[in-house]
């Protein structure tokens, strides 16, 4: 064990604090600090390009790709480098943190020469089709078909089927699916893991307004989507291992980073507290306290579970990750809004814009429910780290 | 002691409960949300027509003469439908306080206030001196305001300095409100009837906020259970399964708990503002237990809020679902008047050399 940074890691930590303060505090000093899951737009998909030119973006990735090559120590400095710099949140991210690897990891060599690329330089965006109205946390239950078309400009998949909640589609040019390949199959068996291009006749977007009065996620139908035959990840018929693998992915490093945004925000909270006085407050003193213990918890329990882990197979406590930091998040949201008062119900703007504490509040109902919901997660705790019967299900 | 309502006090809440389903469904607070829908469809007037704006207003002034504990029921409906027009703080609230300042011999357009009030045609709600926002003043004509505790005037809204703003409920906006300069108090040499009259109706507020959160946390519990019922995953209904099943039972156990303490806040308070006048001394454990109503129904609301929110998985924090509304409100309901740290801070203070006794003797004597 060894809990300290070597001095070539502190050189590393300087070279990426340097870059990221002479850029936000230079051309990107508008976006400094931006949260809003759909703020600022433009501009954020412009300082995705600079990541990228800078080589910035997938510090984790091979050289070859568009990455560093850096090491688990160095991604951890660099996570914490772009939040200490108030860097906005990654329109990229899912790209960055679930295209990239699961493709990286399951994809052909041709498939990462295609899209690695372009997502570290920026240039293409990514969403993620896995939930539909009728398979949410049953996912395996996903109804959206594609089927196999040979053509004389060779064979395509079509798909037919609709995805909901799927995040920043509007913003994407490409889309991860996991759809139903083999006619008659039930669950797990049977699917297929496809990348499918977003600006074609066959794809539709609707925007899905959100508690928090933000439009970030959308309804995505297809009606004869059309991508190309080397374009399914893993085997035809083996998506649901490919589909797992993103969701280690999503439990992965990226949590580290998530962390650091955690950390904004639990700052931000303390100086509410200091400015509007309830700091001197002994019961919110008290959960003031509580949450610093968990964000602790949180960043050692995420160095062991990544440190422990081989490439893209976490190890069994990572199970227990996801109910932890949801849990914690829903619980600061709360106490942001014992500390604001009224004063937090007070909308910025019209029609529904909220300073970014409430809007955490209100996000942060979320953080249970997507990625898999506490109650899923307490039966994977269940079942698959504790070994307990598994819990009985209906006819599909 | 009895803890039941009489027939008349439950057949009232249901009439109300019934004229709500019809005039304030989810349907009718999405078009008010959405701006599709302009004065809600003469919800005010058909409430005006039963009665409700005068429930608590005296007879001689056209009013129900109703108390505190026969309020507290329709209370709890106008939360059930998540009423966007401020009935509770009129007739809860601002009618019993224009009377109370009438039975003092206050005039200054008070007894055509009241009578204005208690019949519907004007709306009347209440700036508490001490609270920096107030909800409902958007269809308010008057308001009952002081520059402290001490004075009390009542302002039309177009002399108030309103800030309008969008806030969490958005179907009862929070304003902050100014009082016109040098406003002179309709109780001129009399600051502790002001203050009594201050303190009936921050009491009133909360009890009824608590009713209100007792009528949310109802109606959430049902929109989730029946969700549960129909959602279908992994082969079955999600309420099958113990994990939702027993979120939704932890909810209804706080909520039958809270329940008896409102409905015993409202009938001591009662009480209490019969046996005296505006200037009378509160008896500290009356304000004890709205303290512990309005706490013990926000901690009910909340849950019955986040968790049937859980229950519905990603739908549950999307506009387009119904059960935002009546999570919001039971959210602002839950911080308007001082949140949970407040309330337990008043009652610790009401508990340790406030005027409470404790012992063994004491713990059940009223």
């Amino acid at each position: 064990m060894k809990l300290g940074f070597t001095l070539a890691e502190e050189a590393f930590r300087h070279e990426c604090a340097a870059w990221l303060e002479e850029q936000l505090s230079g051309p990107f000093r508008a976006i400094r600090g931006v949260t809003g899951l759909v703020a600022c737009v433009e501009q954020r998909l412009e300082w995705e390009r600079a990541l990228g030119r800078a080589r910035w973006s997938v510090i984790g990735w091979p050289a070859r790709y568009g990455g560093r090559d850096a090491s688990l120590a160095e991604q951890v400095i660099f996570a914490e480098e772009y939040a200490r710099a108030g860097a906005p949140g990654r329109m990229g991210h899912l790209g960055v943190e679930l295209a990239g690897p699961t493709i990286l990891q399951f994809g052909t060599d041709a498939q990462r020469e295609r899209f690695l690329p372009k997502i570290a330089a920026g240039e293409e965006f990514w969403c993620q089709g896995y939930s539909e109205p009728n398979a949410g946390s049953d996912l395996a239950s996903v109804r959206t078909r594609a089927r196999l078309e040979h053509g004389p400009d060779g064979d395509e998949w079509v798909i037919d089927g609709q995805k909901t909640w799927t995040s920043l589609a509007q913003f994407a040019q490409w889309i991860f699916v996991v759809c139903r390949s083999e006619e008659g199959s039930r669950g797990p068996a049977g699917l297929s893991y496809l990348l499918v291009p977003m600006q074609q006749k066959g794809v539709t977007i609707r925007p899905i307004r959100q508690i928090t009065g933000e439009e970030e996620f959308n309804e995505i139908f297809f009606d004869g989507a059309r991508t190309r035959a080397g374009y399914c990840v893993g085997r035809p018929g083996d998506g649901w291992k490919v589909a797992m693998g993103t969701l280690a992915f999503e439990r992965g490093v990226s949590t580290l980073a998530q962390q650091m945004r955690f950390r904004n925000e639990f700052d931000q909270l303390v100086a509410a507290a200091r400015a509007n006085g309830t700091a001197r407050d002994p019961l919110i003193r008290q959960r003031i306290a509580e949450a610093w213990i968990g964000l602790r918890i949180m960043r050692y329990s995420a160095l062991r579970m990544l440190s422990g882990g081989r490439e893209g197979a976490l190890p069994p406590e990572a199970l227990t990750y996801k109910i932890y930091w949801a849990s914690w998040r829903r619980r600061l949201g709360e106490l942001a809004m014992d500390v604001l008062g009224p004063a937090g119900e007070i909308a910025r703007a019209e029609p529904y814009e909220f300073d970014d504490l409430p809007r955490m509040f209100l996000a942060s109902r979320s953080d249970t429910i997507y990625a898999g919901t506490n109650e899923i997660q307490r039966n994977i705790i269940a079942e698959r780290a504790l070994g307990l019967p598994r819990e009985p299900r209906g006819d599909r | 002691m009895d803890f039941t309502f009489t027939e008349e006090q439950t057949m009232s809440a249901q009439a109300l409960g019934e004229l709500l389903g019809d005039v304030c469904t989810g349907a009718d607070l999405r078009a008010l949300a959405d701006g599709t829908l302009a004065g809600g469809a003469g919800r005010w007037q058909r409430l005006a027509a039963i009665g409700l704006p005068g429930a608590l207003g005296p007879e001689s002034a056209g009013g129900m003469g109703l108390t505190e504990a026969d309020f507290v029921l329709l209370a709890e409906e106008t939360g059930r439908a998540a009423l966007p027009e401020p009935l509770v703080a009129h007739a809860g609230v601002a009618v019993p306080m224009l009377a109370e300042l009438a039975a003092a011999g206050v005039s200054g357009g008070v007894p055509e206030a009241l009578e204005r009030a208690v019949s519907g045609a004007a709306c009347v709600v209440v700036a508490h001196p001490l609270e920096d926002y107030i909800a409902g003043v958007d269809t308010a004509e008057l308001a009952l305001a002081g520059a402290g505790v001490g004075q009390v005037a009542l302002c039309r809204r177009d002399e108030l300095r309103l800030l309008p703003q969008a806030s969490l409920d958005p179907l009862q906006p929070l304003v902050r409100i100014t009082l016109p300069a040098g406003r002179e108090s309709l109780l001129p040499g009399a600051p502790q009837v002001a203050e009594g009259l201050w303190r009936r109706a921050r009491m009133r507020t909360m009890v009824f906020a608590a009713a209100q959160m007792l009528g949310l946390a109802a109606r959430m519990v049902g929109i989730a259970v029946s969700y549960a019922g129909e959602r279908r995953q992994f082969g079955r209904p999600i309420g099958a399964n113990q994990a939702i099943k027993h979120h939704l039972a932890t909810v209804q156990v706080k909520l039958e708990f809270a329940r008896p303490v409102v409905y015993a806040a409202a009938a001591m308070l009662a009480d209490a503002f019969q046996a005296g006048g505006p200037a009378a001394a509160l008896p500290p454990l009356v304000e004890a237990r709205v303290l512990q109503a309005k706490l013990a129904a926000a901690d009910a609301a909340d849950l019955a809020a986040r968790t049937a929110i859980q229950v519905h998985g990603a739908i549950g924090y999307s506009w387009e679902l119904d059960l935002q509304f009546y999570a919001k409100r039971a959210w602002a309901l839950a911080a308007l008047n001082g949140n949970r740290n407040q309330m337990q801070r008043r009652i610790q203070e009401l508990l340790f050399g406030g005027g409470i006794e404790t012992g063994p003797d004491r713990l059940f004597t009223n």
